[in-house]
């Protein structure tokens, strides 16, 4: 219990910290924004040349475009400090988060939250209402949305881990390797089953990112149940979980500090 | 302060600092060798998504009235190349100076800051090159010479173009880091280029692709002379009659961005404060 008043005094202090850039705030929400309508982009030139994608419609693409963005904005939100690992390591201040009573792990997650994840969140909410205007979906799934979004973004932030530990042996101030989850979740705006079989492999079981955005979307189109729908994106977020927590706590163990 | 260094350097002074410059930026990123080999890998994985939708469009058959597929996976290679060449550090670079208050030393520099500024953006683009061209490779590898350019014409003029587009590129990021005076932080900044340069560039198909209203704001902006224009040429995409007015309108772009951009930079600088130390 002193624990989590512990991360949530971090947190809010993080995010009063991170609020005082108001200018910035608003740029990057609107940057946040600007950045989805790019991704739709494609989208639009793909749809304006026919009607389904690898046999999904358009509302069944646009929910996956939907579940991305607020897969990643929740993760931006509250466990971004990940991002930050490369820097603290070369600056030295990892040193600081060891020493505090806590897991050191949701110290840096929790330490930095990007509030531009808003300009996300309100994007894929759009893009979910407008694909469920289009088809309205099952009631229920307006209950699973919440716990699908959690499950994305829980998976997401697990790769971002399993990426930021390799920071511990191959130190420098860059964070470009995180780029590849964040690549694959991107992959995930379109119909898994377009790709071939090893690029879906990776999506669905090796970094299983789709999982929560892909079984999801075929929920809504009746191709599969809600126990699917619901059960093994909980799964894949649980196992993801557990995998990068235990890769961390070893990979944390080949800290050296900077000595300065 | 000595009467030799107060005094403007000559042309060729200049030219030599400047290449100078490119040279050492360049040689300063081998450093950053494998940051540079991974952003390549994770920017081709983003890309290896395009090509996947755009073959499952192909093999619907949905697509191929437009373009043959060969032709738009041969664009899809060199729009990668060029994107990926010409992705500049202007931002970072620039962003670092500010927060640290070094635009003052810059701007004493005899080369200037806009030169400064240029001449480390091309280095970037040649210590780009060195990591593009193995992947120019692979694409030639498995698609062909549909891949080069067809023609000593479309080779000599996509050079030209490819110059002018490193120029537009730049210009765009050095107006636009001009909002940083007033935001602190670049970041903003830097996914908001990203973002229009993705929607209307041509990064993921030829403007030909697109459908009508995003076809006309892409025509209506820079970003497809980044990337587009350079790829069609080069490729024998553009007609022999076009060339010449997509080349006026990189050039176009390039002076108005950079004339616009040094007017507000000179006028920010007015009111700019660095705290001494």
């Amino acid at each position: 219990m002193r624990a989590f008043r512990f991360y949530l005094t971090l947190y809010r202090t993080a995010v009063l910290s991170r609020a005082e850039y108001r200018a910035d705030f608003f740029v990057g929400v609107l940057t946040a924004v600007l950045m989805q309508l790019a991704a739709l982009s494609f989208y639009w030139v793909v749809f304006s040349r026919t009607t389904t994608l690898g046999g999904w419609p358009a509302h069944a693409v646009l929910l996956l475009f939907a579940l991305t963005a607020m897969s990643l904005s929740l993760s931006e939100l509250l466990f971004n400090g990940i991002w930050q690992l490369p820097y603290y390591i070369v600056g030295g201040e990892f040193d600081r988060m060891l020493i505090y009573p806590v897991r050191s792990l949701v110290f840096i997650l929790l330490s930095r939250p990007e509030l531009h994840s808003i300009g996300n969140f309100v994007s894929g909410a759009a893009i979910a209402a407008f694909s469920f205007h289009l088809a309205p979906p099952p009631d229920v799934t307006y209950a699973l949305l919440p716990v699908w979004v959690l499950c994305g973004s829980l998976v997401y932030t697990a790769m971002l881990v399993l990426l930021g530990g390799l920071s511990f042996s191959i130190v420098g101030p860059f964070v470009n390797h995180y780029f590849l989850a964040f690549q694959l979740l991107n992959a995930s705006r379109y119909p898994a089953h377009i790709y071939p079989r090893w690029f879906r492999g990776v999506l669905l079981f090796v970094f299983p990112v789709a999982v929560p955005i892909f079984l999801p979307a075929r929920f809504v189109l009746g191709e599969t149940g809600w126990l699917a729908a619901v059960g093994l994106p909980v799964a894949a977020a649980v196992a993801s979980v557990l995998v990068a927590v235990w890769f961390w706590e070893r990979a944390v163990t080949r800290y050296q500090s900077t000595g300065s | 302060m000595s009467a030799a260094l107060r005094a403007p350097p000559t042309f060729t002074q200049a030219l030599r600092g400047f290449v100078s410059l490119a040279d050492k930026t360049a040689r300063a990123r081998v450093a950053y060798r494998a940051a540079i080999l991974v952003s390549l890998c994770t920017s081709a994985l983003g890309y290896v998504v395009f090509f996947l939708v755009w073959r499952e469009l192909y093999a619907s058959g949905t697509a191929s009235a437009l373009m043959p597929q060969a032709d738009l996976f041969s664009y899809l290679v060199v729009a990668f190349v060029l994107n990926f060449a010409l992705s500049l550090q202007v931002e970072g670079r620039f962003g670092q100076r500010l927060r640290q208050g070094l635009i003052a030393a810059d701007l004493l520099r005899p080369l200037g800051f806009l030169s400064f500024q240029l001449a480390q953006a091309l280095g970037d683009l040649a210590m780009n090159l060195v990591f593009a061209v193995p992947v120019y490779a692979v694409g030639f590898f498995f698609l062909g010479p549909g891949v080069l350019p067809p023609s000593a014409t479309a080779l000599s003029c996509g050079v030209v173009s490819v110059g002018l587009a490193l120029l537009v590129n730049f210009a765009i990021s050095y107006l636009l880091v001009q909002v940083s005076f007033v935001t602190q932080t670049l970041y903003g900044v830097y996914f908001a280029r990203a973002a229009l340069h993705q929607a209307f560039s041509g990064v993921a198909a030829p403007l030909a692709m697109f459908p009508g209203a995003l076809a006309t704001w892409a025509h209506a902006m820079p970003f497809r002379h980044v990337i587009e224009t350079p790829a069609r040429i080069l490729l024998g995409q553009a007609r022999h009659s076009e060339i010449p007015g997509l080349l006026f309108g990189q050039a176009a772009w390039a002076l108005g961005l950079l004339a616009l951009s040094s007017a507000i930079f000179n006028a920010v600088l007015k009111r700019h404060q660095i705290q001494g130390g």
